[in-house]
């Protein structure tokens, strides 16, 4: 099997390459003010995904068209200083100087050498500045594709037997637009009124929607293509939370007015691609543990069964398992208003599972509901997701995942 | 108070005398259901017999955590399988070793946990509905006969008649024969009796509705 280099995997978002060439005495000059040292891996990196090289770029810099017709100013004549009021997003010189921006990335405990360029740029969403080498559209495709793979991998690998319909709830839970908005919250984002090129770069920039207007087409919940939208097709053609229709990409929502919560994501998703770039993998999934996986989530309440004995039934005899009987435990005050009727359900001698009802059907369902639960909530002891071996060369500590045969259907 | 007492004066109790000698009697009714009856042994887990500290766990009853998976559910090469095998073999050691006769006491050569006797079946909690075995008695001619007998004449032939007649069950002869004609009438009753219902009875049924719905939710 061909290993893949994770790094390139996002080359195709980045800026284009710098020229080979070296950079000229002043640039070095430059760089050296800003106490960075020059030639070093590192800073190539970081002007892959950071726009502020534009400055420092040789005579020989290609730019593309996209951006010479929404730029032409800049690119051309990059002698001419603009004023910060006539640019759509804050110029990356200043983000050096932005006191809120060295507090976030201190409050993240990231590296100092990510830099605070790259943290301003994820602050803009693509409805603030359309131009994609000064937004964050770019990152925030790369960062939701980890934030997606590190969360799946993580509920497949710790409870195997998870039917989809929850996995893709558990996911929602865990990075849905409202969890990844909570979490910007909890860092302690805070949006501008309205973007511009002259506000403080810490601040999340994206165009609001006026007062009294609904949300724009390109958001608002579409009618299924289909009256019979598969799982398959929920699994492979839309997001990773099983949604009827694909949402809207990163890059179509220029100049679309947002909700603030399609901002935050935008945030999160783009610092994670960010990480990713600057960083590498293993800190990018150290951040993703410590911010995403440490969240709780009870697992066990996003279950709807609407015929759970019927299901375990099924279950017991895929399984080879004798039939379930369900079988009262202890009862009290049958006559009275209110009965309290404990019973188990039994494959053979084996108790599979308990509740509690005030009827006796009740008490029933409710404990094949339990049964069904304890089946597809199996948690294996050791768990080694396939990302813990990416990029090593020791692979005597993986060890095969149980793959389930999936779930009942009825 | 004071007519009460001037009133007991005047007309004191006539008690005939009683042959018996009288004697003080104090039943349990009174003092001992107060003092003795309510003083109740503590907690056999709360009842320390050693002077070192120890860790007192005593939770209330509560449904199974649905996180513990039961044995039956383990894959064969869980490790917990093993786990669970091994304290049930302890625990029957311990309990054979509490109520060992004193020659197969620990130490004595008939002290051994090689060969363990089975674990005692406990007797199952009686089955919320009799256990029943699937019988899969009808043959096709049978079949046809219910087709025949329930197009023919739905009104007479019920599912229930039949049911009762080729001893199957009643959404077996749902499966296999469907009387639309009687269904919809009998659903146009339903919905007039239903039309008649007042609002207190409606939402009855409604709320019961929703609250099934929770059972295998919230489970």
């Amino acid at each position: 099997m061909k290993r893949i280099v994770a790094s390139r995997c996002a080359s195709q978002l980045l800026a284009p390459p710098l020229p080979r060439h070296a950079l000229c005495p002043f640039a070095a000059a430059k760089n050296a003010q800003r106490n960075i040292t020059p030639r070093s891996h590192r800073i190539q990196a970081r002007y892959q995904s950071t726009a502020a090289i534009r400055d420092d770029a040789g005579p020989g810099a290609e730019v593309p068209d996209y951006a010479a017709s929404h730029l032409p100013e800049a690119s051309k004549r990059r002698k001419i200083n603009y004023a910060p009021e006539q640019l759509p997003s804050p110029h990356p010189r200043a983000a050096a100087s932005s006191a809120k921006l060295h507090a976030l990335r201190a409050r993240l405990s990231l590296p100092e050498r990510f830099p605070l360029q790259t943290l301003a740029r994820t602050l803009v969403h693509p409805s603030a500045d359309p131009n994609p080498y000064f937004n964050n559209a770019s990152l925030s495709i790369l960062g939701r594709h980890l934030l997606g793979y590190y969360t799946s991998e993580y509920l497949i690998c710790t409870y195997p037997r998870l039917p989809m319909e929850v996995l893709f709830a558990a996911v929602e839970a865990y990075i849905g637009p409202k969890a990844l908005a909570l979490v910007a919250k909890e860092w302690g984002i805070e949006a501008a009124k309205e973007p511009g090129g002259e506000i403080e770069p810490g601040l999340l920039q994206f165009k609001r929607i006026p007062t009294g207007e609904g949300l724009p087409g390109s958001l608002r919940r579409q009618v299924p293509w289909n009256w019979n939208v598969t799982t398959t097709h929920k699994i492979t053609k839309t997001d990773e939370f099983g949604s009827a229709n694909a949402p809207p990409s990163a890059h179509a929502l220029q100049q679309t007015p947002v909700p603030s919560e399609e901002a935050a994501q935008s945030f999160v998703r783009a610092l994670m691609g960010a990480l990713h770039v600057h960083l590498g993998s293993p800190l990018v999934k150290r951040f993703f543990r410590d911010h995403f996986l440490g969240r709780h989530l009870d697992v066990s309440t996003l279950f709807d069964f609407r015929t759970p004995t019927r299901d375990l039934s099924r279950v017991c005899a895929r399984e080879g398992f004798e039939s379930p009987v369900a079988r009262l435990i202890s009862e009290t005050g049958r006559l009275s208003r209110h009965p309290v009727f404990v019973v188990g359900v039994y494959s053979g001698k084996d108790k599979l599972g308990e509740g509690a009802g005030s009827s006796l059907d009740e008490a029933r369902t409710r404990a094949a509901a339990a049964a069904l639960k304890a089946w597809y909530l199996y948690r294996p002891i050791e768990v080694t997701v396939p990302s813990s071996t990416e990029g090593e060369l020791d692979t005597s500590k993986w060890r095969p995942n149980l793959i389930d045969c999936g779930e009942v259907i009825v | 108070m004071s007519t009460c007492k001037t009133l007991l004066r005047i007309c004191p109790k006539q008690r005939q005398p009683s042959p018996l000698p009288i004697t003080q009697c104090r039943n349990e009714s009174t003092t001992r259901r107060h003092k003795k009856l309510l003083a109740l042994p503590e907690a056999p887990s709360y009842t320390l017999d050693r002077s070192s500290p120890t860790l007192i766990f005593n939770p209330p009853s509560s449904a199974p955590n649905v996180y513990h998976t039961p044995l039956k559910f383990l894959p064969k090469e869980d490790k917990r399988r093993q786990l669970y095998s091994n304290a049930l073999q302890h625990s029957t050691t311990s309990a054979l070793r509490h109520k060992a006769s004193p020659i197969t006491a620990p130490g004595t050569p008939l002290h051994t946990s090689s060969h363990l006797p089975p674990r005692p079946s406990s007797s199952l909690p009686t089955p919320v509905r009799a256990p029943y075995e699937k019988k899969y008695n009808l043959t096709d001619k049978e079949i046809a006969e219910i087709r025949t007998l329930r197009t023919q004449d739905p009104y007479t032939w019920t599912r229930a008649k039949l049911a009762e007649k080729f001893g199957c069950s009643q959404f077996f002869v749902g499966m296999v024969v469907k009387a639309k004609d009687r269904a919809r009438e009998l659903e146009k009753s339903h919905e007039e009796a239903r039309r008649k219902w007042g609002a207190r009875r409606r939402e009855a049924r409604e709320d019961r509705e929703r609250r099934k719905a929770l059972w295998g939710r919230d489970a």
